[in-house]
């Protein structure tokens, strides 16, 4: 994974989650709706911010493309620079 | 009628937008309007009529506003469904009667038309009908309620009723050109479709988004009034204040940083605001007003700018009349009742809840101050009643136990007459059982004698629409709570026991 864009990932998805999770601990591979109770809603405002603070812009991406980043690892690989192409 | 005004005259001004992660269409409404009438055309030659039913099972979009509006040009019937709720089979067509039904998922059953149909009939026709003029009691839309049984409810809504609860709602808040209304949830609700139809009758803009995309295009739209529920704004508060934390940024400056910077007020409803989020935005200098309605009574208190009350939802709106038995249990009557019976529902339903003259017994329990404010105090139906006769409200308790850090939500149950039990979901997994087991002391230690909790469950998984613990409209479901965890709410060993 891209480290920079893991380390604001991290530090942006604990911010919406509900639970007290510290940035180290998500698992990378776990479901974020699963494991976290990651809402639609939420998940969105993590990527706004996460976007914003890696100067990614979000309209690159649509509703189909949300509903497939369903863990921390296909976040980051998705938003990361190098890669955002892919997507 | 308005129904009757939106359709036989163009509008004057105003705007259309949709709003999706990747981009934003915007119409002008006299576009809108002119599309709406083609599309009415193009629907009659295939045979829609007045009487008839649509069916729409798509989210957020151009071509589900252009539907509802044709519809609305040709005397029809629609019926929105909710996707992920419904399936675009066979099944669905017959058991609503639906003429057509039009989805944007994958359907391969006789009479159902891909969303996208609805460009090419637009384009297809060169004339508008002469606009159908609704009678007051007819039925212009059905729409779907929870249902106890698992199968949603159906539940037509007069012309009369929308033209009512548009005509109050206007009274309160004068939205005018300039203003832009944001409407980000399932446009399959009524309501949603309520500011499309304000827009066109008070020539405002009107901003609509995917459920998906809302906190991203809210900056980006700029709107005036965010039309919301408590589960979303509750994020929203999540999010600005750990925003603010982080950044050490004032919360106002964050606050508008999410919703943009023209807020003239945020709507909330459908399900009870924890008082801690309405202060929040208030005080971030976003005004939000809490109402209360029923999907069987539409809008009959609501909070507005100049008439407003801490703690209610507000005062009862011109055509409703708030009707209090002895126990405090809400009945609504209304000068132009949404229906007087569901139009799908269990044997059953309909008497329960629809009463002779206009009124709908809510199960909701109330009370008005002198001033004609409304207070919801909590369900009927979620009153326990102890072996000693005494009723204990169950809502306050629940509030009180998911008010610290521990618990972010209860629900209580008396599975046998000896003892109160909640079933908690726990800030955190794995659950700290000591934390959880303070909570409840704390809780027990400020309750009556007849309402301390004996012992919490702790949930296995959060409390989930998806999961079916909750409602569409984020109210916990009970029956089926209580049915999830039978065993350990049975069992007098299970769980945290109070010290």
């Amino acid at each position: 994974m891209h480290a920079e864009t893991e380390t604001a990932a991290r530090e942006n998805l604990v911010l919406v989650l509900t639970s007290p999770v510290e940035p180290e601990e998500v698992d990378p591979d776990a479901d974020l709706a699963a494991r976290y109770g990651l809402t639609s809603l939420n998940k969105v405002l993590f990527l706004t911010s996460l976007c914003d603070e890696t100067g990614t812009e979000l309209s690159r991406f649509t509703e189909h493309d949300l509903a497939r980043m369903t863990t921390l690892r296909k976040v980051v690989d998705a938003v990361a620079p190098s890669t955002i192409e892919a997507v | 009628m308005i129904v009757n005004r939106i359709t036989a005259n163009a509008p004057t001004g105003g705007r259309i937008s949709f709003a999706r992660l990747d981009g934003t269409e915007t119409l002008e409404l006299v576009e809108l309007h002119r599309r709406a009438g083609r599309l009415a055309g193009a629907l009659a030659e295939l045979g829609i009529g007045p009487g008839d039913r649509i069916g729409i099972l798509a989210a957020n979009s151009p071509q589900w506003v252009l539907l509802d509006l044709a519809a609305l040009w040709l005397g029809a019937e629609t019926a929105g469904f909710e996707p992920g709720k419904f399936e675009p089979d066979q099944q669905l067509v017959s058991r609503y009667g639906l003429r057509l039904l039009f989805t944007d998922r994958p359907a391969e059953a006789a009479g159902v038309l891909p969303l996208a149909e609805v460009d090419r009939l637009v384009e297809k026709a060169d004339s508008a009908p002469e606009p159908v003029v609704w009678e007051p009691d007819r039925v212009t839309t059905v729409k779907f309620t929870s249902g106890s049984t698992g199968e949603p409810k159906g539940l037509g809504a007069t012309a009369a009723s929308i033209d009512s609860s548009l005509r109050a709602v206007q009274d309160m808040f004068h939205h005018r050109p300039g203003d832009d209304l944001f409407v980000f949830l399932p446009l399959s609700l009524l309501q949603q479709r309520y500011w499309i139809y304000s827009a066109l009758r008070h020539g405002h803009d009107v901003t609509v988004s995917t459920y998906e995309a809302a906190f991203a295009t809210l900056r980006r739209a700029r709107p005036t009034v965010v039309m919301g529920v408590p589960a979303f704004f509750e994020t929203a508060r999540r999010h600005i204040g750990a925003r603010a934390a982080r950044s050490g940024k004032p919360v106002g400056e964050q606050a508008v940083q999410l919703f943009g910077d023209r807020i003239r007020y945020l709507w909330t409803g459908s399900a009870p605001a924890a008082p801690a989020t309405l202060r929040f935005f208030n005080e971030a200098g976003l005004p939000i007003f809490e109402g209360y309605g029923l999907n069987e009574t539409c809008i009959v208190a609501k909070n507005h700018p100049g008439a407003s009350r801490e703690g209610s939802v507000g005062r009862v709106v011109p055509g409703k009349e708030v009707l209090l038995d002895a126990d405090g249990v809400i009945s609504v009557r209304s000068d132009h009742p949404v229906n007087d019976h569901y139009a799908y529902a269990a044997p059953g339903d309909s008497e329960k809840v629809f009463r002779p003259g206009g009124i709908v017994r809510t199960g909701d329990l109330g009370l008005i101050d002198q001033d004609g404010y409304l207070y919801i105090l909590g369900r009927a139906d979620d009153v326990i009643v102890l072996e000693n006769g005494k009723k204990i409200v169950v809502r306050p308790i629940e509030e009180r136990l998911a008010s610290g850090p521990a618990i972010t939500e209860a629900v209580l149950f008396c599975p046998r007459q000896t003892e109160l039990v909640a079933v908690v979901r726990p800030a955190h997994y794995p659950p700290d059982e000591a934390v959880i087991a303070d909570a409840l002391a704390d809780a027990n230690a400020a309750l009556g004698k007849d309402e301390r909790i004996a012992r919490a469950i702790v949930a296995r998984e959060p409390f989930t629409v998806e999961n079916g613990l909750l409602t569409s409209q984020f109210k916990p479901r009970r029956p089926q709570i209580r049915a999830a965890y039978a065993a350990d709410l049975a069992n007098p060993q299970e769980g945290i026991h109070a010290r």
